[in-house]
């Protein structure tokens, strides 16, 4: 409501026509996000507490949705049969369809669902049991056509949108080359405009493109040249919305993949495809902020995805742990296979969290840019994801090798979950040196005072580490009297302060040490990287389980139990990387394993003698 | 000589059983360093004539075959199974194995242990043991020790590890705890550890001066596993020694990195053929050439950075915050700015007609080179190189030459030779 509030409001608001060159003052600033707040060491708890909410329209709306949804996956999706034929029934596709799934975040006025970001999470938390079905639909919508969607021009919304939504038209998003992953200096496809600058003539060829073989509607990137600024005549990326029936678009046989074998994925190929000018998405040039706005907006529905996945391997694995039985005991009453169970439990229950206080922070009002912590959630479910299902496997034992039980599958679709949309790897680089980037704006005066000899600010800071030294008492406002945090989370609150407080002051040290250079720095910026989604993780397990004690959802002392557990084990994995963070690269072991890599890579194999072997 | 006077004593009076044991210790020392042929001396003629008349031209045979390798180790096998079945006493065994060993590097047995078996098999067992404690301080049989020492330094230096065999025979000659004992001890000790010590081994047999002997030499200068080894002219006849009398093999080696620097050199600025420089292989001189330019202005040798570049992460901080003293590990190296080098080549001739046949093959991989202006710089292979009124060339050292003959080609005596754009190729 607040939102629909405010958004009139700013509507409403009179424009200064009479200053046109006078810069508008908007309600509506991009906000600081939270995780970008965490590298200074500030906790800015009002957005991430209370737990976003949604209306009780809202949530009738999504559970109007999710049931029938539900029951179509349960009924009618043969998620082996997809597996085995590494094909989608066309049948299944038009219940797709039919329910809507193929518009879910496009606007109602271009026939979609114009689902909000929570909306579209919960739906995919049931969307993600078949994992061909969900790439499938992510490769529409969540990169295919958001193109279109964020960037199009209203005719381009007009004319694309409303056969998108029915799904008469399936999307895809063509940016990967042979030559080039991440990198986008080495995308060779060409576009070149003609005579009459009415067309470009799109040439080259993509590969891994999901629906490659289906799509009727592509997002591709190419160069094109662009006089700049300078006058000069530059090689920029455009992006451009190419229809099938253009022409000159052809697509090689489906790829023969390890999971999601499902869904579509093959080479497609232009040859002289004529593209009108108007089917330019954004600018001509313009085409890499497209597409890294495209790749940073579609990544947080993975975490409710997975939670939803490792939700349902929970209960089949359950129903098996209590069953079987082996020397007069049920599988469940061991504790190791107990620790399994507690494992996915809490995995799911921090992951889902992350998800939601995601979503829920992308649907405020404003611009909210939460694509640091979408990347963390990415990273956070996938990894999670991967170590549930291989858990769940180990649970089973033989049984969950066979391919008679559907366990297999579910391993082998997880595992592109670490993949694709940005490997983990590079996520972690973006996250870590994103926040790194905000951070050293803003200390950059304040540490160059230090190292010029500034001898105030190093008293204050020599002073403020005395006081670390000594056992200080972090407090911002999580805990105690006035504190959001629920008094049963009292310690994982704490736990968590004192861990923001320490990656603060550690950051800093980073940014004194390194500089600029950190870049180079890639163990550095991983341990980095790996603290933040902690906090982020904690930070939203805690504020998920306070509001349902407070609230009293039912059996919400499970979710207090959870919460710490996750919380008392993040805190010591992130009090260890700290740690190591402030050692030097001798101390750490950063040398050594730079140094081990660099001479395997030497000779590009494995150097190490035989064991067998001997020299005399 | 000096000691002649021991050998024509009685034998019970230096050697025999019934000497006490420093006095028969003392006599074998001061018997030793005759030198001579042992057949001079008095004692026992008929056991020494027997060993001339046996091992001599066995050996005399052998040492003949230096030429062929291949019959080195059998007609050393050959001369030492003769020695050993010889009957009589072993007199002048130390001077035959001091002559043995010399002549095993050119027989080709100088790396093989069975060879060293054989020569202390030679040494008789037993009477060179020192009885007792005493004895055994008193440095005993020094010249018999210091023998069984030269063939363990021997094994040393072809890196030959002893093994238990040479442990028995050495005990069962010197006894425990004597020198040549302790220093098998020492060589099992550190022979194996030492062993891989060299990170670019070459094979055990090196080829003979020639294209296969410069494809090794190239692989070991340009130690990338990317770079490809091309050979641009086949030598002819391409075998035998005189292998590339006819035509001179040229082989070169260029790397995708190589490559693109060259790209990136542009063909604006001269590149240059430089050389040759020397290059050993063991006790074998090769020469190569380089071509190279000098080093790009810092604004031309790397891209600006591109703010459009990474997808997913950013490549560059915006910050004004260098790196600390405290992380910089580098050591405070002041370097010399060098320029890139293209490529390598190795030629059985060396002057601008052979090279110039180099430079042609290498603008099929690199096209750019076709349009840059190529400088030949060649010197004499001793630096200085080339230099115009430099030191007057000195005669090659007395090794295996590498082009054999070093042309004096109008490229060759010293000035920097321009050739035109492209004309590189055309000489």
């Amino acid at each position: 409501m607040s939102g629909l509030l405010l958004r009139a409001l700013r509507a409403a608001l009179p424009v200064p026509a009479t200053l046109p060159a006078v810069r508008r003052l908007r309600t509506a600033a991009p906000r600081p996000a939270f995780a970008k707040e965490l590298f200074l060491g500030t906790l800015r708890k009002e957005e991430v507490f209370p737990y976003p909410e949604v209306s009780n329209e809202e949530l009738e709306e999504i559970n109007q949705f999710v049931g029938p949804v539900e029951k179509f996956f349960s009924e009618e999706v043969d998620s082996k049969k997809i597996d085995q034929d590494a094909k989608i029934p066309p049948e299944t596709l038009n219940g797709l369809k039919d329910l809507g799934l193929f518009g879910m975040q496009i606007p109602e006025e271009y026939g979609g669902l114009g689902l909000s970001n929570t909306m579209y999470a919960r739906l995919g938390e049931i969307i993600s049991l078949d994992g061909s079905i969900a790439v499938t639909l992510a490769a529409h919508q969540a990169i295919g056509l958001k193109g279109i969607l964020i960037a199009g021009t209203d005719e381009q919304k007009a004319k694309y949108l409303p056969r998108l939504a029915s799904g008469e038209h399936i999307a895809a998003f063509c940016l990967t080359e042979p030559g080039s992953g991440s990198d986008a200096a080495s995308i060779q496809t060409r576009a070149t405009l003609s005579e009459d600058g009415k067309y470009f003539l799109l040439n080259g060829s993509k590969v891994w493109i999901s629906n490659g073989g289906l799509a009727n509607i592509f997002t591709v990137f190419a160069r094109t040249e662009v006089v700049d600024k300078d006058g000069q005549l530059k090689d920029k990326i455009t992006a451009f919305i190419v229809e099938r029936d253009f022409g000159g678009v052809t697509h090689g046989k489906p790829e023969d993949k390890l999971g999601i074998r499902g869904s579509n994925t093959c080479e497609v190929h232009f040859e002289n495809t004529k593209v009108p000018i108007e089917n330019v998405i954004g600018e001509v040039g313009g085409g890499f902020k497209v597409a890294m706005n495209i790749l940073n907006s579609g990544r947080f529905s993975m975490g409710s995805a997975s939670a939803g996945m490792i939700k349902k391997l929970i209960e089949m694995t359950a129903e098996y742990a209590c069953t079987r039985k082996q020397f007069n005991k049920r599988l469940s009453e061991f504790g190791l296979i107990q620790e399994k169970f507690c494992f996915m439990a809490v995995k799911a229950y921090v992951m889902e969290s992350m998800a939601y206080l995601t979503a829920g922070m992308m649907d405020r009002p404003g611009f909210p840019d939460c694509s640091v912590e979408a990347a963390m959630v990415k990273v956070f479910s996938s990894e999670g994801a991967w170590a549930c299902v291989s858990e769940a496997l180990q649970i089973l034992g033989g049984l969950g090798y066979m391919k008679d039980y559907p366990y297999e599958r579910y391993l082998r679709d997880a595992r592109i979950l670490l993949i694709f949309e940005g490997t983990n790897e590079i996520l972690r680089l973006y996250i870590a040196l994103t926040g790194m980037q905000y951070a050293g704006k803003i200390l950059t005066d304040k540490i160059k005072e230090i190292k010029k000899g500034n001898v105030g600010v190093a008293l204050g800071e020599f002073l403020s580490k005395l006081r670390d030294t000594m056992g200080r008492k972090v407090d911002y406002g999580l805990v105690g009297d006035h504190g959001v945090v629920h008094p049963s989370l009292q310690e994982s609150g704490q736990k968590l302060e004192e861990n923001i407080y320490y990656f603060g002051t550690t950051v800093r040290g980073l940014l004194s040490r390194f500089g600029k250079t950190i870049v180079d720095e890639q163990l550095v910026l991983k341990r980095v990287a790996d603290i933040v989604i902690n906090l982020y993780a904690m930070t939203a397990a805690i504020s998920r389980a306070s509001r349902s004690i407070s609230i009293g959802l039912r059996n919400h002392d499970h979710e207090v139990l959870l919460t710490n557990i996750f919380c008392t084990e993040a805190y010591f994995k992130n009090n260890y990387a700290i740690a190591q963070l402030q050692k030097y690269a001798d101390e750490n072991l950063d040398d050594c394993i730079k140094k081990a890599a660099k001479q395997v890579l030497e000779k590009r194999a494995y150097i190490c003698s035989h064991p067998l072997d001997r020299t005399f | 000589m000096r000691l002649h006077w021991a050998r024509v004593l009685p034998r019970g009076l230096w050697g025999g059983w019934g000497a006490p044991q420093v006095a028969r210790s003392l006599c074998q020392r001061s018997s030793r360093p005759a030198g001579d042929p042992a057949g001079q001396a008095g004692g026992d003629a008929s056991g020494d004539a027997a060993g001339e008349a046996v091992g001599a031209p066995a050996w005399r045979g052998s040492s003949r075959g230096v030429q062929d390798e291949d019959r080195g180790p059998a007609a050393f096998a050959a001369a030492l199974a003769a020695l050993e079945q010889a009957p009589g006493r072993r007199v002048g065994r130390l001077e035959l194995v001091a002559a043995a060993l010399a002549a095993m590097p050119v027989l080709g047995v100088a790396r093989e242990r069975e060879a060293y078996h054989r020569l202390l098999r030679l040494l008789p067992r037993g009477p060179w043991v020192p009885r007792g404690p005493f004895q055994r301080l008193l440095a005993p049989f020094p010249q018999q020790q210091e023998c069984g020492l030269q063939i363990l330094e021997q094994m040393e230096r072809y890196g030959v590890v002893p093994d238990a065999e040479t442990r028995f025979l050495l005990l069962g000659i010197f006894g425990p705890r004597s020198r040549p004992v302790r220093k098998c001890q020492r060589l099992l000790y550190w022979l194996p550890r030492l062993r891989h010590v060299d990170p670019h081994p070459l094979p055990p047999h090196l080829p003979p001066p020639g294209l296969a002997a410069a494809r090794l030499g190239l692989h070991r200068i340009a130690n990338d596993p990317d770079a490809r080894i091309t050979v641009y002219q086949h030598p002819v006849p391409d075998e035998g020694d005189n292998e590339g009398s006819v035509q001179p093999y040229i082989i070169g080696a260029q790397s995708p990195d190589q490559q693109s620097l060259l790209a990136r050199h542009g063909p604006a600025r001269p590149v240059f053929v430089e050389g040759p420089f020397p290059l050993w292989l063991r006790r074998t001189r090769l020469c190569y050439y380089v071509l190279r330019g000098d080093p790009l202005p810092p604004h031309l040798r790397e891209d600006p950075p591109d703010p459009e570049r990474s997808l997913y992460y950013p490549l560059h901080l915006d910050l004004d915050l260098e790196r600390g003293p405290w992380d910089d590990d580098d050591f405070d190296v002041e370097e010399v700015e060098e320029g890139p080098v293209f490529a390598l080549c190795m030629a059985g001739a060396g002057d601008r007609r052979t090279l110039g046949k180099w430079i042609a093959g290498l603008q099929e991989a690199n096209p750019v080179l076709g349009s840059t202006p190529v400088v030949f710089r060649l010197g004499d292979g001793h630096p200085p190189a080339g230099a115009p009124g430099g030191p007057p060339a000195v005669p090659p050292p007395p090794a295996v030459l590498e082009p054999p003959d070093l042309p004096r080609g109008p490229g060759h005596s010293g000035g920097a030779d321009a050739a035109g754009p492209g004309s590189g190729a055309g000489q």
